[in-house]
């Protein structure tokens, strides 16, 4: 009965009328408000960790229990039930438009909730964007943007965008996701072929106090992040049917924590990061697929640091009109003692029920590879749904 | 005769809801552009945002050439063109086409842009704009 009742917020959004175009803010039509939203209901129905009982504690959470988005410490426990507010948000884009060349975009996100920053709203993206030269397609961002690290990292949230209820959690979890800076992008046809390129390239800086990630999941007591000096480039090239993308990506990660007497206790100072992923996406009549390999290195052998992190995805999907059904597994894992490991397979379904919505149900089955001395957060099997849209 | 014209107007009807599929779409530039001809492909990657050295102009959200054109050009449904647009849109890396509200009005948009590209039913062309492509 009670499964019922929570489910109707849900079934009542659905009735909403959606917009069919962006919201005009002024009479000249070059101030608009666009948007987007998720609203996630998921619910774990069973699992167990190795050396743990029926149930078990890791850090603040009641397993079983399976964490689904990382930046924003999104953990599902069992013995709660239905959940709808570990992954639900609203987004709101305003963009004003100066010149044909010359914008600037406002992106703030309100989550269900959101650890990194209380409940409040967050500045997700801010920034200025200009085309240096009219008709050389160039353009540089100046201000707050997300790392367009991985494929899905930049649009993480536009649940729209995407087949799954969220990409995979085995592949995107960071403790940092945005920079303050600036890139450059360019995008060209190559010569009269139906092949396009999109090249770019970004620096900036980027620093979370009391991080969610380092905080709740880690070290237990208030850790700070910072990635400074972010150097990254990404080059991506698509005919329509294959979409191929490189990234590489360099930072100095500094993590630390406030000792007594306003002291500062570092536990990695100024260390030189490396990450590189690969993509490769096909999108071909009616069939999916989706691939992506990505590595991320710290490795520092006098300190003793060597922090590598394989990551994998792979997914395969059918298109019939409005539904779309898809079968995806992920995993990552490090390769030194102790060994944080997962491994998952998703069946995803998308039904493009009406326009610009899509509900999204997905069910996860998820192997913990880990090795640590105490349960983690287990193995785990969670059914979620999801509405996602855009206006 | 009630019942004859009932029938006439059946089959004047259904004809008038199936017309739009029949139509021939072409795929127009402006005039002052030195592309002569294009293919499907490339229309393709400028009306999804992958490429942008034409700057596309739609027809009206909903309207039965846009459809038509999409399924015909990308071999999407409106849905999965949202989705990619979606991504463009809400990371900084594209524009969404403007929209017009019928052929005369896109004929206007893409004879006033030397890089804008159009689709109208080959019935509304004109020495305004330049056709590139006949949509099979």
């Amino acid at each position: 009965m009670k499964r019922h009742f929570t489910l109707a917020p849900l079934a009542l959004l659905a009735l909403l009328p959606t917009l069919a175009h962006a919201i005009n803010l002024d009479e000249s039509g070059s101030f608009t408000l666009t948007g987007f939203y998720s609203l996630t209901a998921a619910k774990v129905l069973g699992g167990s960790a190795q050396n743990a009982g029926k149930t078990w504690q890791y850090q603040s959470w009641n397993c079983p229990c399976t964490i689904q988005n990382w930046e924003y410490t999104g953990v599902y426990q069992k013995e709660k039930g239905w959940q709808f507010d570990q992954e639900s948000l609203v987004g709101l884009q305003f963009k004003k438009e100066f010149t044909p060349n010359l914008s600037l975009t406002t992106q703030i996100i309100s989550r269900a909730r959101n650890p990194n920053k209380g409940s409040t709203p967050s500045i997700d993206w801010a920034y200025v964007s200009w085309n240096p030269v009219p008709d050389v397609p160039v353009t540089v961002q100046v201000g707050r943007m997300r790392i367009p690290l991985y494929y899905y990292s930049d649009y993480l949230y536009i649940g729209y965008a995407y087949p799954w209820v969220r990409p995979a959690p085995d592949v995107y979890g960071w403790p940092i996701y945005a920079y303050d800076g600036a890139s450059v992008t360019y995008k060209q046809q190559l010569g009269t072929s139906d092949w396009a390129m999109t090249a770019s390239a970004w620096y900036g800086n980027f620093t979370q106090k009391n991080n969610a990630y380092d905080t709740l999941i880690y070290y237990t007591t208030p850790t700070h992040e910072s990635w400074k000096k972010i150097a990254g480039a990404a080059v991506t090239l698509n005919n329509g049917i294959f979409d191929v993308r490189a990234m590489i990506m360099k930072h100095r990660d500094n993590v630390w924590q406030d000792g007594p007497g306003g002291t500062r206790v570092t536990i990695m100072d100024n260390q030189f990061t490396r990450i590189m992923g690969l993509a490769a996406n096909m999108d071909y009549k009616n069939w999916i697929v989706k691939a992506e390999v990505d590595r991320f290195e710290q490795v520092n052998p006098d300190r003793g640091i060597k922090n590598i992190y394989k990551y994998a995805l792979l997914g395969v999907g059918y298109n019939y009109g409005d539904w779309t059904p898809m079968y995806t597994m992920s995993r990552y894992t490090t390769v030194t003692e102790p060994i944080e490991g997962r491994r998952s397979q998703y069946l995803s379904l998308r039904w493009d029920f009406r326009k610009d919505t899509a509900l999204k149900v997905q069910y996860d089955i998820t192997k913990d590879k880990s090795r640590y001395p105490y349960p983690f957060f287990g193995d785990s099997r969670l059914l979620s749904i999801s509405l996602q849209g855009v206006f | 005769m009630k019942y004859l014209s009932l029938k006439l107007f059946l089959v004047l009807s259904i004809s008038t809801t199936y017309l739009p599929a029949f139509a021939e779409i072409v795929l127009i530039v402006n005039p002052k552009n030195a592309v002569s001809s294009m293919t499907a492909e490339q229309a393709s990657q400028y009306y999804l945002g992958i490429s942008n050295s034409f700057v596309p102009i739609d027809q009206a959200d909903g309207s039965p050439i846009r459809v038509e054109f999409y399924k015909k050009i990308t071999n999407k449904e409106p849905g999965q063109v949202r989705a990619i647009w979606a991504k463009l849109v809400f990371t900084g890396k594209g524009r969404m086409p403007k929209e017009m509200a019928s052929h005369e009005e896109v004929k206007k948009a893409v004879a006033a842009d030397p890089n804008a590209i159009g689709y109208i039913d080959k019935s509304a062309l004109d020495g305004s704009v330049k056709a590139v492509l006949n949509v099979p």
